[in-house]
């Protein structure tokens, strides 16, 4: 054990004495943090979308209205001013024709227009439409409207009484008891990129650590000096450390700094910011249980090549099984309860971070966490042995990468 | 202490490497292990630090089988290397912490190691900052830095200059006064010659010759003399002998003035001498006991065996 500590030691350091490293980590905790007090010190609400002083005192400052050409021939909107209540800010021009409506639109006289045929059908004209376009459905409502009201009259009905018991508002107060997945989901999504990309980029440089290790030939210095699996684990877990310690420090202060700002930011980024304390454990003990997992795995892999410039290769099958994880488990963020992400809840390739979204937004007993996670290090335990004996292996096999296919057969022929 | 290989045997896939070696090595003395490229050096050398399983045969260290892991080997592989981005003081520490040395003690002993082989003021420098002689002394500095009991060098003295080799000699001479085992693989055969009380000869896998070096060419050198005649170039000596006296003598080989020959069955070295002296134009200048060197024992052993 107290060797192990000597690997563990010395690797950390290599993280420690990394510049690029420990700028990294302070550099973003710090930016990050001092994001969080930005609204206590300069004005942000245009950008928030929060109300402010200053807003109310600025009303004069109103844009220009925008332009709407109108062709209504039957009169339904003889009075504009309907159509300008239901369109903020915006002035409708009536044409009399259809092509008027067109060429005015083509000329970007007006931004867009409504041919209206009838009390059920109408032609809307639109340069370039945007995706925010809504004026559409207001008309749809407006001239559904108007078809009640012409129904009304030819069936000599009182409209006000017909809207009032069709349209009769239905008064609801949601109270959510559980999870409201709506809110959720911001910081899931998140949190599933996050542990996506650290294992993605530590698990090369486990893999390139080990790697450099036969390229410089060290590797064989050190397997005649200590057990291999000493080595190896030294080596992830001094990579997880360094993890834990950075992913802390880069969300700790995002975290902390915004529960200290959350009333200057008119708690606009709860949805990514106020993690519940029992998702981020869950994140804790599966994101850490992933990237050992997976961290083993390239520590391994990374001994079947001798130059760094084939660790692509031999890592590239893992990094397509992380890839696959990362779009499923984001591809089903709106079916958290689905069979895909319980399936994915109990396999150690995607529990790491299945799991953690199911606990954030889905229907999920500790039973079934506690068996995950005991899953999870069991296959730990397993990869790491595994890892080791394929680190040992592939000590003083240089040359061609060799196929992990081949690697197993040689463990099994070695046994 | 005392360390046996027996009947060792390895194959890689189906190619035989090791045919069932055996020679031992014992603590005060320095064994050369001598052999050509791919005679099978380095792979009993791995073998004994467990970098490979035998297929058979057994490693014994004072009759109990062997287990690396448990006794303090400095081992200076034939791949040399090193952390080339690492502070020096730094790996070597680290090195010996594998080992089982504590902090302190690992810390005291790179910087004795490192003062002896003259890289001290590098301690604190990268490695890849050194040039390659100096690297090759701290990669050595990192063998010994264990107090080892068995040191293991594979081929030391390759990309050293001579002030360097000097060095290396000088420590070889001092391990080996403290006792320790070591086992020194070179194709140098003057270096083996100078350090080495046993030697072994590896070719294709097999053990071809064993045993003290003194002994060895004494043996290879008993009823063989080197004779030259003041009068007469090399070739004529020859020439002479083979033609005049093939009865008393066979020509083995030349030295670099001298004739090397080995007495027939039943010839007498006073026989011999009476019938060149006897001879109307010999002028002798050199008749004695041929001393041959560990290069031409090596040579007509490893050439005999081709």
């Amino acid at each position: 054990m107290k060797r192990f500590f000597t690997v563990f030691e010395f690797e950390l350091m290599s993280y420690i004495k990394n510049r690029s490293f420990m700028i990294t980590t302070i550099l973003v905790a710090v930016l990050l943090g001092a994001v969080t007090f930005l609204p206590r010190f300069v004005d942000m609400s245009d950008m928030l979308g929060i109300s402010s002083e200053k807003e109310t005192s600025s009303d004069e400052k109103k844009e220009e209205p925008a332009l709407l050409g109108l062709v209504d021939e039957k009169g339904y909107f003889s009075n504009t001013s309907i159509l300008e209540q239901a369109f903020p800010n915006t002035q409708f021009v009536v044409m009399n024709s259809e092509k008027d409506l067109k060429k005015s639109v083509e000329k970007e006289e007006t931004e867009a227009g409504f041919y209206v045929v009838d009390d059920m059908n109408y032609h809307y004209y639109v340069l370039n439409r945007d995706m925010s376009d809504e004026r559409r459905v207001i008309f749809d409502k407006l001239l559904g409207m108007v078809h009640k009201q012409v129904y009304c009259q030819e069936n000599n009905l009182d409209y006000e009484t017909f809207a009032a018991n069709y349209e009769a508002p239905v008064n609801c107060d949601e109270q959510v008891l559980g999870k409201d997945a709506a809110d959720n989901f911001w910081y899931c999504y998140a949190l599933v990129i996050i542990i996506f990309m650290v294992i993605i980029m530590y698990g090369v440089m486990i893999a390139t650590a080990v790697t450099s290790e036969k390229s410089n030939r060290s590797i064989e210095i050190l397997v005649t000096s200590i057990d291999s699996k000493y080595l190896l684990f030294g080596k992830v877990f001094a990579g997880a450390f360094a993890v834990v310690v950075q992913l802390t420090l880069i969300l700790g202060a995002a975290l902390v700094g915004y529960g200290i700002n959350h009333g200057f930011w008119g708690d606009k980024l709860d949805m990514l910011l106020d993690i519940p304390i029992n998702v981020l454990i869950t994140f804790g003990v599966f994101g850490i249980g992933g990237f050992l997992f997976y961290a083993f795995l390239y520590g391994a892999l990374g001994a079947l090549v001798s130059k760094t410039e084939d660790i692509n290769k031999s890592v590239g099958s893992l990094q397509m099984i992380i890839m696959i994880v990362y779009f499923a488990v984001l591809f089903q963020l709106e079916n958290v309860d689905g069979t895909i992400m319980k399936v994915c809840s109990y396999l150690p390739f995607s529990s790491y971070s299945a799991m953690f979204v199911r606990v954030g937004m889905g229907k999920v007993v500790t039973w079934e966490v506690v068996i995950s996670a005991i899953i999870l290090y069991a296959s730990i335990f397993f990869v790491g042995w595994l890892g080791a004996k394929i680190y040992r292996m592939g000590t003083l096999r240089y040359g061609n990468p060799i196929k992990f296919s081949n690697a197993l057969k040689d463990i099994k022929n070695a046994e | 202490m005392k360390l046996e290989i027996k009947n060792v045997t390895k194959s890689f896939g189906e190619k035989e490497i090791l045919k069932g070696i055996s020679f031992s090595a014992e603590s005060g003395k320095a064994l050369g292990l001598l052999g050509r490229n791919g005679a099978g050096k380095t792979t009993t050398i791995r073998i004994l630090m467990d970098v490979f399983h035998a297929n058979s045969g057994e490693i014994l260290l004072d009759g109990k089988s062997f287990e690396p892991h448990k006794v303090q080997i400095g081992y200076l592989p034939e791949e040399r290397g090193l952390y080339p981005k690492r502070v020096i003081l730094e790996q070597m520490v680290y090195l010996a912490r594998l080992r089982g040395v504590d902090k302190t003690k690992a810390i005291e002993n790179s910087r004795k190691w490192l003062e002896k082989l003259g890289v001290i003021q590098y301690e604190k420098s990268l490695l890849e900052t050194l040039s390659k002689g100096n690297q090759q002394k701290v990669q050595l500095a990192s063998t010994l830095v264990c107090d080892p009991e068995i040191v293991i060098l594979d081929e030391p003295f390759s990309g050293l200059d001579p002030v360097n080799s000097q060095i290396l000699q000088e420590v070889v001479k001092e391990l080996i006064a403290d006792g320790k085992i070591v086992i020194f693989s070179s194709h140098q055969m003057s270096y083996v010659e100078e350090f080495c009380e046993d030697v072994v000869i590896i070719n294709q896998g097999e053990v071809i010759l064993n045993g003290n070096l003194q002994q060895i060419k004494k043996e290879f050198g008993r009823n063989q003399l080197v004779v030259s005649d003041v009068k007469r170039a090399q070739a004529d000596m020859e020439k002479l002998l083979y033609e005049k006296l093939s009865e008393y003598v066979e020509v083995t080989g030349k030295t670099k003035e001298d004739v090397i020959v080995k007495l027939s069955a039943g010839v007498s070295r006073n026989q011999f001498l009476q019938r060149l002296v006897s001879m109307e134009d010999i002028e002798l200048e050199h008749y004695e006991t041929y001393k041959p060197s560990l290069n031409d024992i090596f040579v007509a052993k490893v050439g005999e065996e081709s």
